[in-house]
């Protein structure tokens, strides 16, 4: 019984834990550039493919098996260098368009990286085979839990602690905070808000790409991996209040595990429980759960 | 158009068909009498984004691995054979490209299709096209019934449910004293189909077993970490799953980081798809596992699929999914369609007369011999064993490998699936 339940609850944390990179990437960027960016799906698909190359070329130069986990950290922050090409090429064009073109814009970047992806890696799914279960497992309460899910959940919260740290206690963070605020009053005050935007950008692909590389060793890379995640964060980031980190991380975890909860208990409702969810907040709390605290 | 220039195209022709064995370079674009001297343009739809696009490139790399050694040695009764191919996508953009096929390239037929909310749109366009149209995997089934049980122009593949009905006669014999089973299927027709079938097989075959859940994940989804939780508070004596792609490969690694098959029996009707991804390291031994066909390491198998598997591990280095072989012989049935017509009238066949030699034909494709049943349907061989470690490869293969026909394991023409089931004598 009590097994069942670390179960049910490992998975939805290890569920949660993924989903929150992710939503957090897509919630830093709303909160300072206001730009609501569909690819941040596609840079953990792209953080993913990466980890698993990253990965495969260690291995395939003798690195021990053991510390797989170093190259694939470090491949899936390098690719999130990306976000720099996408804010410089194409984002800072559309900063003063219409919403509408925005998000254009971004669902043209999740095809064109679904497509880079494909040209890259191929069709076929890839994977880093077994490496998964090298860290062995843990018996917790009498469950037997992967020892790399634990460390994912760990990466996942220290990740989230570190830029509470960022966004509450350095200068970096208090102009986020600021730019998020008010824009004209942080240029006005001597902020260079093209310096600004960048950094975000880039923390928020990384983020994805991070979620991505991390996530990998457990499943499997599929193009369209991206897809099904960027709903998921939609649902998220509703729940949890749109810019919002707190957010972020409050709608992961009501996500991943309900969702987990469901699918023991009723899994007719595995997907229509977090939509209810989301309509109920949009109904009683439109702003969600800390909507009122920008970033 | 002059009578003498004809008259020279064909002993031009003869010549080339008196020396296709000993010069096959000579045969080249030189037609047989009566045969048109421009190439003749098939039609190829195949799925490249996605989860099928893995199966989708393995049934193009198939169909361009034919027409390669068909145009070396030949072509079709001397015409060079030149694909056109069309991305298979949803319904709506498919259908029109099926028609821009047809109306706009000119093609003789249409080869390909796999998914089957495309192939059910598909079929009804391709009965008013007047052109054949021949579906690597589509088939026009909603649920376990067929839409169009008379087609004129469609040519189908094996039933969707197929796979199952093999792995639920095969249960029985390999995991007695089975009681509890649970199912998890992707969330479309074909993993509720797959379920439905398999569990109606298992009663028929005498297994008085209780379903004790039934999960259906979306398609896209990539962690079924909590759905693994589900199993195991279930706890099932079987699993079942009609998992394929990348998912079959996510779902074994993330039950062998838990045990799951520790104390569980395992059905994996269609992992076999991505057989060279269920590495040994997290695919345990001992569960059944369908591969369809394109059996790689089979002892038995021709020396064309030996070439073919070779050859296609040595450009791509992978190894075939069972869409090539159901490629290959939708494209090669339809080069002996045209031959076995023009033998009969001495002429390059109408879309109608090509109809009308596929059925009944049987042809040497790479896994073994297939035909088209009369009523339009692939018929074919189906290979499902015991997943064992003790082979050459990183990945599972299986042993012994039951083969088994769809001549028994399909429904014949015209009947219904449950009604058919529940009829056999067991």
């Amino acid at each position: 019984m009590t097994a069942n339940l670390v179960n049910i609850l490992m998975g939805g944390v290890f569920h949660a834990a993924i989903l929150f990179l992710v939503a957090a990437g897509l919630q830093v960027v709303f909160g300072v550039q206001k730009i609501f960016n569909l690819a941040c799906g596609s840079f953990y698909a792209l953080g993913a493919y990466t980890g698993v190359s990253a990965v495969g070329y260690f291995t395939a130069h003798g690195g021990p098996p053991a510390l797989f986990i170093i190259p694939l950290a470090l491949g899936g922050l390098a690719v999130g260098l990306v976000g720099v090409v996408v804010e410089r090429g194409l984002l800072r064009f559309v900063y003063d368009r219409d919403e509408t073109f925005q998000l254009l814009l971004t669902f043209a970047l999740v095809l064109m990286l679904e497509d880079l992806i494909r040209m890259t890696w191929g069709t076929a799914p890839v994977s880093t085979g077994g490496l998964y279960l090298n860290y062995g497992q843990a018996r917790i309460l009498g469950a037997t839990v992967p020892v790399y899910n634990l460390i994912v959940i760990a990466a996942s919260l220290a990740i989230a602690l570190g830029i509470g740290w960022l966004l509450s206690r350095t200068v970096f963070g208090r102009i986020i905070r600021a730019s998020a605020d008010n824009r004209e009053m942080a240029e006005a005050l001597g902020v260079d808000m093209r310096w600004v935007y960048v950094r975000v950008f880039t923390l928020g692909t990384m983020l994805g790409t991070l979620g991505g590389a991390l996530v990998i060793p457990a499943t499997a890379a599929m193009s369209e991996m991206g897809i099904e995640l960027i709903v998921e964060a939609f649902a998220v980031v509703v729940i949890g209040g749109l810019g919002s980190m707190r957010g972020a991380f409050v709608g992961a975890l009501v996500v991943g595990v309900l969702r987990s909860v469901a699918i023991s208990v009723y899994p007719e409702l595995e997907m229509l429980l977090i939509y209810l969810i989301v309509i109920a907040v949009l109904i009683w709390r439109p702003r969600g759960l800390f909507g009122a605290a920008a970033a | 158009m002059t009578s003498s220039r004809r008259e020279f195209l064909k002993v031009a022709g003869g010549a080339a068909a008196a020396g296709v064995v000993g010069f096959p370079a000579v045969a080249r674009g030189q037609a047989k009498p009566g045969v048109p001297s421009d190439p003749v343009k098939i039609g190829i739809l195949a799925i490249r984004a996605g989860i099928a696009a893995p199966v989708g490139t393995a049934g193009l790399r198939g169909t361009e691995w034919w027409a390669e050694r068909v145009n070396k040695s030949g072509g079709i009764l001397g015409r060079q054979v030149q694909l056109i191919v069309e991305e298979e996508s949803n319904p709506k953009d498919t259908v029109e490209r099926y028609r821009k096929l047809i109306l706009q390239d000119k093609v003789e037929v249409v080869i390909g299709g796999i998914s089957t909310g495309v192939t059910l749109a598909l079929g009804p366009v391709a009965e008013e096209m007047d052109t054949p149209w021949l579906s690597w995997d589509g088939t026009t089934q909603k649920g376990v019934e067929e839409t169009m049980p008379n087609p004129k122009w469609a040519f189908k593949s094996v039933d969707n449910e197929v796979e199952a009905i093999v792995a639920g006669t095969l249960t029985p014999k390999y995991f007695k004293g089975v009681q509890t089973i649970a199912g998890i299927n992707n969330d479309y027709s074909y993993g509720h189909d797959c379920w439905e079938t398999y569990q109606a097989v298992l009663k028929k075959m005498g297994m008085n077993v209780k379903p004790v859940l039934e999960l259906f994940p979306k398609l896209g989804v990539t962690d079924f970490t909590s759905h693994i939780a589900a199993i195991q508070q279930a706890k099932p004596d079987l699993l079942m799953s009609s998992f394929w792609s990348g998912d079959a490969t996510i779902i074994m690694k993330q039950a062998a980081a838990v045990g799951l098959f520790k104390n569980m029996k395992g059905v994996f009707t269609t992992a076999g798809g991505v057989h060279d991804s269920l590495k040994k390291e997290f695919t345990p031994e001992g569960l059944l596992l369908g591969y369809n066909t394109m059996y790689f390491d089979d002892p038995k198998g021709s020396p064309l699929l030996k070439q073919f598997v070779r050859e296609y591990k040595a450009k791509y280095n992978e190894y075939p999914a069972y869409e090539s072989d159901h490629a290959y012989f939708n494209i090669e049935s339809y080069k002996a369609a045209v031959e076995k017509a023009y033998a009969a009238t001495g002429k390059w066949p109408s879309k109608a007369e090509v109809v009308k030699a596929l059925e009944g034909i049987e042809v040497e494709s790479l896994s073994g011999r297939r035909s088209w049943r009369q009523d339009h349907i692939q018929m074919c061989n189906f290979y499902q064993g015991i997943t064992t470690h003790k082979n050459n490869y990183d990945f599972v293969t299986i042993n012994p490998i039951e083969v088994v026909s769809t001549k028994t394991a399909m429904k014949p023409a015209g009947s219904k699936l449950l009604d058919w089931i529940n009829g056999w004598k067991v």
